[in-house]
């Protein structure tokens, strides 16, 4: 609503206005209507015409009220924006408020800012210790080449990492608001990617996503999503992978479709059964589904597997959609 | 084949360049992105290991730099951070392929032969020339089925022809892609390495072209 530059944008100076508008409309009309309640007696004091002194009566009343409109309907507004922040639809409470409000606004404005920020360091802080231990791992399986014993512990403390690090950096996109992904631009960044890493195997990738499909979330995870399931698609696919994404009420559908082998039905259970969480699974499965099934259950999505038109494995991720 | 290895992490840096130097290959090495960049600029690598999180200069951006200035030569990023989303921008970045830390050493070199195999235009594993075949994931060299023992020098010499097989290589850009940037090179000749491996090979195995350099013929 564009704010109304006659009238003051101070909340007081408006019900000032309007209950003067309001007064000024009534005092005419009460004054008419005893007019013609006495006019029988007193004819001939009425000399004014009647139709002009509504009107302009009429008139007075209804600036009065619009004047205190706005102020009113700003508080039903402030709520609704409110409640669009809560929801990740939008990251700050926009819109142009009259003054005692916009200052209160502003202030949660900042506020929110304030806390994002926090959150965004909390992140970068779990991101810096994580990849801080992974170059001593490194070094630590280099030394350790003659024990499997410490291998299989370097591996599970790199899982432990991963896991961790990708549930924080999830946890955090819930509270970073107003996040909103593109599902094709996405995708085909990753496309790109997996062309180049499995060069070697001659797989094409069709992307088929329309340009307004969103995950209401952050670019990272679903990158992370995506990029596992894209990655398991190549690596088993004969000739083809295809993305496609639509839309299924409040969710944004993504399939990944291979021509590989598949995936018997009994075993596609066990992949993504409850419990199995990425830092338990086996090491060497290599299958990073469970991750992805992590991620999308922090965002109060899902990930299904079944068999694909193509012949192969169809990976079906469901989302928020924004 | 010769590599630059560009890791802050000095032990491991360390440990990577005497892997690489076991399995045959000249290996340059790097602790920061200053050095990594002067590196690249100036020396023939036939392929680099880049470590993403490097002090002063950051991995992507001399990898970016590099690809801006036309510097093709294939990378194999290391990196702490394995998310798919950092493996996007590596590749955008102009990364051939990637290896999230912790990583084994053998996984490593395989991805590095591969890398190699893809940049010199090979589709076989094994490098085949006639009756002698180079086997890069052994290090093994053998004439009709026969083992055939080499120096790692004259290994280098012999695997870069093989690599570059039917194309004329001269003498600079051999000594370029078999030597370390720190080794004295004044002892090694290449002619010598070239005398001793038609010793061991085969006169007819490798060509002299007068002027030019050498050159590898096969029938495939």
């Amino acid at each position: 609503m564009t704010p109304r530059r006659w009238l003051p944008r101070s909340f007081r100076a408006r019900l000032l206005a309007g209950a003067i508008l309001w007064t000024a409309g009534l005092l005419p009309l009460m004054h008419l209507l005893m007019m013609f309640a006495v006019r029988r007696r007193y004819h001939w004091v009425i000399t004014i015409d009647h139709h002009h002194l509504v009107i302009a009566a009429l008139l007075l009343l209804l600036c009065g009220v619009l004047a205190l409109r706005r102020p009113v309907t700003s508080l039903a507004e402030l709520r609704a924006r409110l409640a669009a922040v809560r929801d990740g639809r939008a990251s700050r409470v926009d819109g142009t408020y009259p003054s005692e409000i916009q200052a209160l606004v502003d202030e949660l404005n900042a506020l929110l800012t304030d806390r994002e920020q926090q959150v965004a360091r909390a992140v970068a802080k779990a991101g810096d210790l994580a990849h801080g231990l992974k170059t001593p791992l490194a070094l630590l399986l280099q030394e350790a080449e003659q024990s499997p014993q410490v291998a299989q512990q370097v591996e599970r403390m790199r899982r432990q990492i991963d896991y961790h690090l990708a549930h924080a950096r999830a946890a955090a996109s819930g509270a970073t608001l107003g996040a909103r992904t593109s599902i094709r631009d996405s995708a085909n960044a990753l496309a790109r990617t997996m062309l180049r890493l499995h060069a070697t195997r001659g797989v094409t990738i069709d992307v088929d996503a329309a340009p307004e499909y969103a995950f209401r979330g952050g670019r990272e995870d679903l990158d992370e999503m995506l990029g596992n399931l894209l990655d398991n698609a190549c690596k088993w696919a004969r000739t083809r992978v295809t993305v496609t994404s639509s839309l299924d009420g409040a969710q944004v559908v993504i399939e990944v479709d291979d021509d590989g082998p598949g995936i018997d039905p009994s075993l596609r259970d066990r992949v993504l059964q409850r419990g199995v969480r990425a830092d338990e699974a086996a090491p060497g499965s290599g299958f990073g589904l469970a991750i992805v099934r992590d991620l999308a259950e922090v965002y109060g999505g899902s990930i299904a597997l079944d068999r694909a038109s193509l012949g192969g494995l169809r990976a079906t991720l469901r989302l928020p959609s924004a | 084949m010769r590599v630059l290895v560009v890791e802050d992490e000095p032990r491991l840096n360390e440990q990577l360049a005497a892997s690489l130097e076991e399995a045959g290959y000249a290996v340059d090495r790097a602790l920061d992105g200053e050095r990594a960049d002067f590196l690249a600029r100036t020396e023939r690598y036939d392929a680099l290991l880049l470590d993403l999180g490097l002090p002063n200069v950051d991995g992507l951006t001399l990898l970016r730099r590099w690809r801006d200035a036309g510097i093709g030569v294939p990378v194999l990023v290391l990196t702490a951070r394995g998310s798919w989303h950092e493996t996007v921008q590596g590749i955008d970045g102009g990364a051939d392929d990637y290896v999230a830390k912790p990583f084994r050493i053998e996984e490593v070199l395989a991805r590095l032969r591969a890398l190699i195999r893809r940049a010199t235009g090979q589709t076989t594993p094994e490098l085949r020339c006639g009756a002698i075949v180079l086997d890069p994931r052994s290090g093994k060299v053998t004439r009709a089925d026969a083992p055939v023992r080499l120096t790692s020098h004259e290994y280098r010499v012999l695997s870069y022809l093989m690599h570059h097989r039917g194309r004329v290589i001269s003498q600079a850009e051999l000594t370029e892609h078999i030597y370390a940037q720190d080794f004295d090179r004044d002892s090694n000749t290449v002619e010598v390495f070239i005398a001793r491996l038609r010793r061991k090979l085969g006169a007819e195995t490798i060509e002299t072209l007068r002027g030019l350099g050498y050159r590898m013929e096969c029938e495939r």
